[in-house]
């Protein structure tokens, strides 16, 4: 389509007469107008290939790349980097969350948007939130999301019951959280970020893992990172001992800090500092010693001084969970990495083998419930509703 | 005497106490310098456990991600303005200022990637080939690097003696991940060389040689459009053959290289860029570039002695390694006709200085001719000013912080 419009060729090119030397502002001016529209630029400096032009021509689409398309609604969030936003497509009328990241003018666009972009658009998967558009405006980044009605916090708050979820709703909720993490692994992604409020539920219980970043590609072998990553509550401890090699593991611990939190409503590990954080863990877990983890005095930020407590059984701090899953638990929440299960194989556990009838059969009661009263779970309508009994999936 | 006593005194007492405050300083050099000996023991456990469990699926994803982000060299072909022997020039300058920011190595082929994608997408004037270049580079470091390490944009200016402003930079960078689809998770040819030594003994100067060879190829037009999983493994293989190590064994992923990119791959050894030859000079690097020079005067004096005509010293060399190369004529006929790269080969051991005037004259007489825009080609005129490369500027050393001696951590 601009292609038509195009200024002829030969005057784009060679702007400038011969032998002329233009001032720097002419240059600079020149130079920042061919770069600033996106439209100048098709004009300028228009895709190569006849048949790819097409291609990314329709990409840009003005239409549907103009922030004014989408109606922003109340504020969802505020996250390390970004608000968040519901929004609602002007054309479809389709729910969005809209992402609004601030640009600096002195860095350009953040890296943590350059790396939670590229990797989302890598990851493509049911249990992953997708992520629709980006638009840029001057001063700011706007990501479009699938709209998801809430976190798992708010969930399991607006939950009653202190917070605590059911059983049936803990199992499907950890399988999907396992699956979306083991497609990120399989993926060479780390998460590193993974709590509550980054796992969003829809009123379809689905979960999918959101909010990538802090996330990053790793390679084999695993390469040094930062180690100022997780939320605090549900860091690992060798992450919390100073490591900065680790690999998959890491989003395992966090795995199990979350389910633990499902079933009691409060968070496992609920530490004020680096130090209380691993405290809290050893009071639990116990204090880890060079006979149980060797190598463990070497970690930068292990003290010979740290308080020695025994191992507890877990089933004191979660009396309603059964023994399978226990077991399960107790296979992510090792203290040593390489003792953690991975996603896959917590995937197969046999905690997870029921879980096909017990959707079917909630499946069944939804059903019932929905013949009694239609509309209410209507997307669109009030996001408070309509959370009644959720339908596995 | 008093005066002598006190000032004895005094000294040494600073003495004692420096002696002191030295001891407990080596000490505890001593012990951090055991804590990352354990700190690796432990990484390298937790690597062989994640290979174990994700190798295969990581590197079915990598080499899903490299056949959707090669740049197409056909498409580069047909730009207007730039021309393929300037990229050596943009390369050399890209890899100082990789080195003086002291980047991961992975960034260095990320950035030469996302260079590559947006010149195959995108018209490029040869005045915005810098700032392109450059904006992939911040793009790739953003992606990659420790944040901390990522150059701001008024370091990238000054690097480019302010020929662009800052505004620039940003308006570039944005276009450039526009233009890219977002898509920054290139598998490089680092990535594929970790994996590929990931379960060998660690040998330093086999995994720079390949670096080395890697980033040779780097400069030239008909690796642009390989598969970083295919350069990886010949660039391995070529590594091994010039330092005589044993090849992989041949049920290994690294083992599946392929004959012919390793041939081409060896005629390009003769001539690096010395920008690049520098860099691989540094004992970090293991001087790879010094060893794969005495290798190939070692060679070439071989070949003298049997009094052959003139075969290219690295493809006798494979022939020693290899027996299919041995009967192989010297000057395999390349794909592309060869008038295409000549001045690659001139501009090479020069860099980062810029052409002169008269070569980019010169230039729009001879080889090029036939490669250029109808429209523009045939018109016999000196370059506008305006339109000179940015890289005329850069004679002026670079002004920035000295490159890290040794960065092993990231």
């Amino acid at each position: 389509m601009d292609f038509s419009r195009g200024t002829p060729c030969a005057t784009n090119i060679n702007p400038e007469p011969l032998n002329h030397r233009p001032s720097h502002n002419t240059l600079k001016r020149q130079v920042t107008d061919q770069l600033v529209a996106p439209r100048d630029v098709l004009n300028y400096e228009r895709p190569i290939k006849k048949l790819k032009s097409g291609q990314l021509l329709a990409s840009q689409g003005m239409d549907k790349r103009h922030p004014s398309s989408f109606q922003q609604l109340e504020k969802l969030g505020e996250g390390t980097y970004a608000t968040v936003f519901k929004g609602r497509n002007r054309q479809t009328g389709e729910l969005v969350a809209l992402k609004e990241i601030h640009l600096d003018s002195e860095e350009g666009t953040p890296s943590t948007a350059i790396r939670e972009i590229s990797l989302m658009k890598e990851l493509k998967h049911d249990n992953i939130v997708s992520l629709h558009d980006v638009i840029h405006t001057e001063n700011k980044l706007m990501l479009v999301f699938e709209y998801m009605d809430k976190d798992l916090k708010k969930y399991m708050d607006s939950r009653g019951s202190g917070g605590q979820l059911d059983y049936i709703t803990i199992k499907s909720f950890m399988h999907q959280l396992l699956q979306g993490i083991a497609f990120c692994h399989e993926n060479r992604v780390l998460h590193r970020d993974l709590k509550p409020q980054n796992l969003l539920i829809n009123n379809k219980g689905q979960l999918k893992l959101a909010d990538f970043g802090l996330a990053r590609a790793f390679g084999i072998p695993v390469n040094t990172f930062s180690n100022e990553v997780v939320t605090l509550w549900y860091r690992a401890p060798d992450v919390l001992l100073g490591s900065r090699t680790y690999n998959t593991s890491i989003d395992i611990w966090s795995a199990g800090c979350i389910m633990a939190e499902m079933y009691t409503g409060r968070p496992l590990f609920p530490g004020t500092t680096n130090e209380d954080q691993l405290q809290k863990i050893f009071r639990i877990m116990g204090t880890p010693s060079e006979r149980s983890w060797p190598g463990i005095s070497q970690f930068p930020e292990y003290k010979s001084s740290f308080h020695v407590y025994a191992t507890q059984d877990l089933r004191i701090f979660l009396p309603q969970i059964d023994q399978v899953g226990l077991d399960l638990i107790s296979r992510m929440l090792q203290l040593r990495p390489e003792m953690r299960v991975g996603a896959l194989e917590a995937l197969s556990h046999i905690w997870f083998r029921d879980l096909p009838q017990l959707r079917q059969q909630q499946a069944q009661q939804a059903q019932q419930i929905q013949m009694g009263g239609q509309g209410s779970m209507m997307m669109g309508g009030s996001s408070g509703g309509g959370y009644g009994v959720p339908v596995y999936q | 005497m008093a005066y002598y006593h006190k000032k004895c005194d005094s000294y040494f007492v600073e003495f004692h106490e420096d002696q002191e405050k030295r001891y407990r300083e080596e000490l505890r050099e001593h012990d951090r310098r055991q804590k990352w000996q354990t700190q690796l023991a432990i990484a390298e456990d937790l690597s062989q456990l994640t290979s174990c469990e994700y190798r295969d699926d990581v590197l079915q994803h990598m080499e899903m991600m490299e056949g959707k982000t090669l740049p197409d060299v056909a498409s580069i072909d047909i730009q207007t303005e730039i021309k393929w022997f300037m990229r050596p020039y943009l390369v050399d300058f890209l890899i100082e200022a990789h080195t003086a920011f002291g980047l991961l190595p992975e960034t260095l082929f990320l950035t030469i990637n996302l260079l590559d994608r947006y010149c195959s997408r995108r018209i490029v004037y040869k005045k915005h080939y810098q700032l392109v270049g450059c904006s992939a580079l911040l793009i790739a470091a953003k992606y990659g690097d420790r944040k901390d390490r990522v150059p701001t944009i008024k370091e990238l200016k000054q690097m480019c003696c302010g020929l662009y402003e800052d505004d620039m930079f940003t308006q570039m960078e944005w276009h450039v991940l526009q233009t890219l689809d977002w898509i920054i998770g290139h598998p490089t040819i680092d990535s594929f060389l970790q994996m590929a030594l990931d379960n060998v003994a660690y040998d330093p100067e086999v995994e720079h040689m390949a670096c080395y060879i890697s980033e040779i190829a780097m400069f030239q037009r008909d690796f642009v459009s390989k598969r970083p999983s295919d350069m990886a493994r010949s660039s391995l293989a070529l590594a091994r053959c010039i330092l005589s190590r044993p090849q992989s064994l041949s049920t290994e992923w690294a083992a599946k290289y392929d004959s012919d990119t390793l041939f081409t791959l060896s005629k390009q050894l003769l001539r690096p860029s010395k920008v690049l030859h520098d860099k691989y000079q540094a004992a970090h690097l293991s001087r790879v570039s010094i060893i794969l020079e005495d290798v190939l005067a070692r060679q070439a004096s071989t070949s003298r002695c049997y009094g052959n005509a003139p075969p290219t010293p690295p493809s006798e060399k494979c022939s020693e390694g290899f027996g299919n190369f041995s009967r192989n004529e010297a000057p395999v006929t390349p794909t592309k006709p060869s008038n295409l790269v000549p001045s690659i080969n001139n501009g090479c051991p020069t860099p980062p200085i810029t052409p002169t005037h008269d070569e980019y004259f010169n230039v729009n007489q001879n080889p090029f001719k036939t490669n250029q825009n109808p429209g523009l080609g045939g018109i016999r005129r000196p370059p506008t000013p305006g339109s000179l490369p940015p890289f005329q500027q850069q004679a002026v050393p670079f002004s920035l912080p000295p490159i890290s001696q040794m960065a092993p951590i990231y």
